[in-house]
């Protein structure tokens, strides 16, 4: 096989296409790329017929496609690969059916001597080969004493190992096919990781032609990549189409080149898409899905929407209400995918959800009472208004950034959590902006005691492990993996890593006198050493501009200037995700401590629009809150249509969950009204208010409390689990409460209330509603048959089948 | 109770599979109540001649050194061959680390693998997801444990569940990944059962089993009745999938809870003194024990987990420093444990006649390195470790693979997670080509096709 024909394969593997029909928009076809330059021999670019709705690509066309250049002495196409000849112009044009289109070439270069380059032609031969992964040589100790830097990141390195090791048997300049870079992946003498490719491949051609044309190594002027495009970038298509993706670099010296052949692909949901190695995408379900494309350090990705194929009145999206942006944007989603929206949720439902999520705490009886029986038409805004402004807003939102920066007495003196605690309460009461919240903590100086946030540098003393928690608790990312290598799924690089590393090298910390504090400060000498180098990394923060090494100031000041700038996208991301999953449950980005640039969010125009509006609210988060709470989409109803339920990400309906475990104990106590003592801690103290996690709760643990070790979400979980049912049925948190003295029941009892009126106030208390017709009347009939003894009994009973309902322990 | 999602596939508390439920579902699916499925299950949903078949996995958290305990290298250097010496067991020619005597008189029943591998990243997570599904998690998908597929595709068979984890699923490991250790894209209503409770502790019972001693069961029936009157008028929940899990956890822990056998099965003062002691009075040997009531009572599958976190604990993570372990602490406290209540299991089962019924496998994340590190332990080593099996088919008194002079490599018969896996599939008489539902009805066999057992161990 020639390394042409090796070529070809991309194209002729797109046998099937379905093509998503028109949606109103002109229907057009372009050809991809659309416009584009091939430079030197070598030079080669897989085209793609590709049918268009308006601006957004909707399906390959790739039946009997036929191609014909302007000027055939200057590109040639074979099996829809264009090919140069000579340097000049000429215009493809693509034809399938009866549509057709053209793109415009430029040959250049072809006069030139060629020559493969180490850095962006060995090294991406031993990428797509897999020579360098970390399961063969790419390992941190190399595969049997033969070492690759992982993914690549390293040419200087790879070019040592390959040439100056083992004896230079690597590669033989005098006989090229004697080399080991070339027998052991084709198999001509034994190699553990099998055959990687062909002596008639395209890879073999590339490190045999190198070899024999002296194997010289990267050049300080080679051109570097400076970025990957992929195309179609995002894609509607339907269930069972193909889609041959492109992948283009382009390089610093301004020349580009298809590097399809090389780039190694997977998909973020195999469910809905497959990849294979050519970057043919197999589309086998509905929903979307992201495919990566790796190429020599760098990512991009192409988006599929995949709709599904309910038959959904239009009208329903166009009239759905619409109070903001968010809707827009959602209902523009849900068109795309057409999944149509759950209609709107009842004052009760709206209710007990606001307050759930914006206070972490029931309504009171009469408080649920006044709502439902309010007829204005302003009621649920002064209810968003007055939860933003409640007390209790403090306690949620202050236990939300204490599990985020690690409050923990375990780690802390007293004295020392418990101000950190309430530095956290002071901002969350006075809605200190998120930046400034920030730049407070990550440059924190002074007693830990005074000044709480400076707990943050004692809790985080080793620069790396400041600089991960930094990224974690304030960019949603993390960054660890770039400690060994380049970050494999983010643009971030190990020197990137060890940047950000070194702008916490100068931070102090020692002992005061008096118990619990410490001083933090910043003194203004010390580097953090890049280990691959033995030289300390200019300190950067992540790609913000590096510092002089002999600036005296405390780095922390830039580090925050960069954090909290507006530029900066990924701050300001990472708050509004973790914001808008508190209130419906799922990020935009999944999960909230893994923003990334290859895990795409699940509504890209929306993030981008909430961010905005974060940033031009100048982080106030309220505003931010108040928005989402005003949003229809927000005020959607729990239940599931037929055709919404298999969604959950773009929001066509509120997502039920069960509620956190310290506002599930809250709720037990208040519907009970018997609360559960915490030692140590005053009477009456909500399980919110803990300032940390110390307190030992067999109820807490069950449900999921996270132990505040690491910053990341992953540490709390939500998932009912038979220990929790057996728990909440048989356990001592629930019984108690039922039983205790002066609770509730007492209360109802020593009212005298008929078993109907109990039952009200029990529904009203615990699921903020009124009971139905059928509710009450059967209830009532059930016990009505209870002894006159045994009244308490019944109430008690009655209240646990309500307690340990899903409509009560689900936020819903 | 049964529930059809909105993919149109059928779940039951019991995972009661869709083969089967197709069987029952043509009587039709409306009220059908669990005993009926139960009855469909009882005449041939489940082959009976499998139904014997039992596991107790037995996760060594923390990764063994291969060279200290079961891949002795006598003749290599002090920095490879640590500071243990190998002797002999009851099968001549077969040697292991003095630190397991016990282990010692045992080899006629057990049979080693010295040359387990995986090729994903060396930390603690991905082994265990790969140990414990065959699948390292790529593409947001995640496979399910061994113990939950069984589950899935057998169902219970008795009052209590499929598949219990003693004493707790594996807590963090350093690396933020999923363990494997839960039922993956088969949905959380086939998880295993935690024990949430150290069964050494003195009044050891599992947590809120029973319901308090006042609430009789007059009460009990009442508090039913009035909960299915609540529950019944609201059905918006049963799309969200954690909803649907809490009704299923329902009916299975109403099902413990009224279970005469299943609460006796947990019951280890049942047990004599001398027994609980030859275990050994600690959390690991107390779970060997309840293993083994448990599978006598019905489980299916037990998952032992020797340890949770390799963060300051004694455990097998000896990476010499804290908060890990040093070598000194696993021969002193780690390996006297272990050896005390493997050896008792398998006497045990042996005695009972319970061991050819009952696979007990030892596994681990990986291995450690060949070379003793400056702190004086070894680091995460999974290019080359010794895994174990024993009864469920097995034929004790023999070595399958070989590892390289230093114990770093397999030189010889290489053997991956897949294989592993499917070693316990076949014990468990599953045919390996067997299809689950994965995530929007895309088929996966239980393990990767061109995969197979490890066939010289029956």
């Amino acid at each position: 096989m020639t390394a042409q024909s090796r070529w070809m394969s991309c194209a002729t593997l797109v046998a099937l296409a379905l093509v998503v029909p028109p949606l109103g928009a002109q229907e057009t076809a372009r050809l991809l790329p659309e416009q584009f330059t091939l430079t030197g021999p070598e030079a080669r670019q897989t085209l793609v017929l590709e049918s268009f709705s308006g601006e957004r690509a909707n399906g390959q066309l790739a039946d009997g496609v036929a191609y014909s250049s302007s000027d055939p002495a200057v590109v040639t196409i074979e099996d829809g690969v264009a090919i140069p000849l000579a340097n000049g112009t000429s215009t493809i044009t693509a034809t399938s059916g009866d549509r057709s289109a053209s793109t415009a070439v430029t040959v250049t270069a072809m006069d030139q001597p060629f020559a493969w380059s180490f850095r962006n032609h060995v090294e991406s031969v031993l990428s797509k080969a897999s020579c360098n992964t970390g399961a063969c040589h790419g390992a941190l100790a190399g595969k049997k004493g033969f070492k690759l830097s992982l993914g690549a990141f390293d040419p200087q390195s790879d070019y040592f190992y390959i040439t100056r090791q083992a004896r230079a048997r690597r590669v033989v300049l005098s006989d090229p096919g004697r080399s080991l870079v070339l027998t052991k992946p084709t198999g001509a003498v034994p190699h553990k990781g099998g055959l990687r490719f062909r002596t008639d491949s395209y890879e073999y051609r590339v490190l045999s032609e190198w070899i024999a044309a002296g194997a010289h190594g990267p050049q300080d002027d080679d051109p570097r990549l400076e970025r990957l495009e992929i195309l179609p970038g995002a894609t509607v298509l339907a269930a069972g189409a193909k889609q041959q993706l492109i992948v283009r670099a382009h390089f610093t010296d301004g020349h580009s080149e298809d590097v399809t052949r090389w780039a190694r692909f997977t998909s973020s949901n195999e469910s809905v898409a497959q990849v294979d190695d050519l970057g043919l995408v197999s589309v086998s379900g509905h929903g979307e899905a992201a495919i990566k494309a790796w190429y020599l350090s760098q990512n991009v990705m192409a988006t599929l929407s995949v709709g599904y194929e309910h038959d959904v009145d239009p009208a329903l999206f166009a009239n759905a209400p619409n109070s903001n942006f968010i809707d827009e944007l959602v209902l523009a989603k849900l068109r795309d995918l057409n999944i149509p929206p759950s209609p709107p949720a009842s004052d009760a439902e709206f209710l007990r959800r606001a307050y759930l999520d914006t206070i972490g705490l029931l309504p009171t009886v009469d408080e649920t009472r006044a709502f439902l029986a309010d007829s204005s038409t302003d009621k649920r805004d002064r209810l968003i208004d007055d939860l933003l402004g409640r007390p209790e807003f403090v306690d949620y939102w202050s236990y939300k950034w204490s599990d985020l920066l690690l409050v923990n007495s375990e780690k802390l003196q007293p004295a020392a959590m418990w101000s950190y605690h309430q530095w956290i309460r002071n901002r969350v009461a006075a809605n200190t902006p998120w930046d400034e919240f920030a730049r407070q903590i990550v440059t924190a100086t002074g007693s830990t005691l005074e000044n709480g946030a400076a707990n943050f540098f004692v809790l985080h003393q080793d620069p790396p492990d400041v600089a991960e928690t930094v990224s974690v608790a304030f960019l949603g990312m993390s960054i660890n993996c770039a400690k060994c290598h380049n970050h494999p799924l983010e643009k971030w690089t190990n020197d990137q890593y060890y940047g950000m590393a070194n702008l916490f090298a100068r931070v102090r910390s020692k002992e005061a006198s008096d118990a619990g504090n410490r001083v933090v400060y910043a003194v203004t000498s010390g580097e953090w050493v890049q280990p691959r180098t033995g030289k300390p990394q200019p300190p950067c923060p992540l790609d913000g501009q590096p510092l002089a090494f002999d600036a005296e100031a405390d780095r922390r000041g830039p580090l925050a200037d960069w954090l909290t700038s507006p530029e900066n996208p990924y701050f300001s991301r990472a708050i509004t995700n973790r914001v808008w999953a508190n209130f419906f449950g799922v990020g935009l980005v999944e999960a909230v401590d893994d923003l990334r640039l290859t895990n795409p969010p699940s509504n890209a125009e929306l993030f981008a629009a909430a961010t905005d509006y974060l940033v031009e609210h100048h982080y106030d988060l309220k505003a931010l809150m108040r928005v989402i709470l005003q949003s229809a989409t927000y005020a959607r109803s729990s239940k599931p249509l037929e055709t919404n339920v298999e969604d959950t990400r773009f929001y066509s309906r509120y997502y039920p969950r069960r509620m956190m475990a310290e506002v599930l104990l809250d709720a037990l106590s208040q519907v009970s009204g018997a609360n559960t003592e915490f030692k140590d801690y005053a009477p009456g103290t909500r399980a919110i208010q803990l300032p940390d996690v110390s307190v030992d709760s067999y109820f807490l643990k069950t449900f999921g409390r996270p132990v505040r070790g690491i910053t990341c979400e992953c540490e709390r979980t939500a998932q009912p689990s038979m220990v929790q049912v057996l728990h909440i049925s048989n356990g001592d948190t629930v019984n108690q409460k039922l039983s205790a003295k002066g609770n509730r029941i007492e209360q109802m009892l020593a009212a005298d209330f008929a078993n109907a009126r109990m039952i009200e106030e029990a529904y009203l208390a615990a699921l903020c509603r009124f009971p139905t017709g059928a509710e009450r009347a059967r209830l009532s009939a059930a016990l009505d048959e209870a002894a006159a003894g045994d009244r308490r009994e019944a109430i008690e009973d009655l209240y646990w089948s309500i307690l340990s309902s899903k409509e009560f322990l689900f936020n819903h | 109770m049964l529930h059809l999602s909105g993919r149109g596939q059928a779940h039951t508390c019991d995972g009661i599979s869709r083969r089967d439920f197709l069987q029952v579902g043509t009587l039709g699916a409306i009220g059908l109540s669990l005993p009926d499925l139960l009855a469909a299950q009882a005449q041939g949903a489940v082959a009976k001649d499998h139904d014997e078949k039992s596991v107790i996995m037995i996760f060594n958290l923390g990764a063994p050194s291969q060279l200290d305990t079961f891949d002795m290298k006598p003749d290599a250097p002090v920095e490879i061959r640590g500071p243990f010496k190998p002797i002999d067991t009851n099968v001549p020619g077969i040697q292991i680390s003095e630190i397991l005597p016990l282990h010692a008189k045992h080899a006629d029943k057990f049979s080693l693998v010295r040359s387990c591998y995986h090729t994903g990243a060396a930390v603690h997570d991905t082994g265990h997801q790969m140990m414990q599904t065959g699948r390292l998690f790529t593409g947001g998908i995640n496979t399910p444990h061994v113990g939950c597929a069984l589950a899935f595709l057998r169902g219970r068979k008795s009052d209590l569940p499929a598949h219990v984890v003693l004493p707790e699923p594996m807590g963090p490991t350093g690396g933020n990944l999923p363990h494997g250790q839960d039922a993956g894209f088969l949905g959380k209503a086939h998880d295993p059962f935690a024990l949430m409770a150290d069964p050494s502790q003195e009044n050891f019972k599992v947590p809120d089993l029973l319901p308090p001693p006042e609430i009789g069961e007059v009460r009990l029936a009442r508090r039913r009745k009035l909960r299915s009157i609540v529950e019944e008028t609201v059905n918006n929940f049963e799309a969200s999938d954690n909803a649907r899990l809490l009704d299923s956890n329902f009916e299975a822990a109403f099902r413990m809870m009224t279970s005469e056998q299943a609460r006796a099965a947990f019951d280890l003062s049942k047990e004599p003194t001398a027994v609980r002691e030859r275990y050994g009075m600690n959390r690991f040997g107390q779970c060997c024990l309840l293993s083994r009531r448990l599978i006598e009572a019905g489980v299916r599958f037990v998952t032992v987990n020797t340890f949770l976190t390799v963060f300051n604990e004694i455990t097998w993570d000896i990476h010499g420093s804290n908060p890990f372990t040093s070598i000194e602490g696993m021969k002193n406290i780690v390996a006297p444990m272990y050896d005390q209540a493997y050896s008792a299991l398998l006497e045990d089962l042996h005695q009972r006649g319970m061991l050819a019924n009952t696979l007990v496998c030892n596994l681990a994340e990986f291995g450690r390195t060949p070379r003793v590190n400056p702190a004086g332990g070894r680091d995460h080593w999974p290019q080359c470790w010794t895994i174990y099996f024993a009864g469920g088919g097995v034929q004790g008194g023999r070595v399958v693979g070989r590892s390289d002079p230093i114990g770093g490599v397999p030189a010889e018969r290489p053997i991956d997670p897949s294989e592993v896996v499917a070693t316990i599939y076949r014990s468990l008489g599953l045919d390996l080509e067997t299809q689950l539902p994965g995530p929007q009805g895309r088929p996966f066999p239980l393990v990767d096709s061109g995969k197979h057992e490890i066939h010289e161990l029956f």
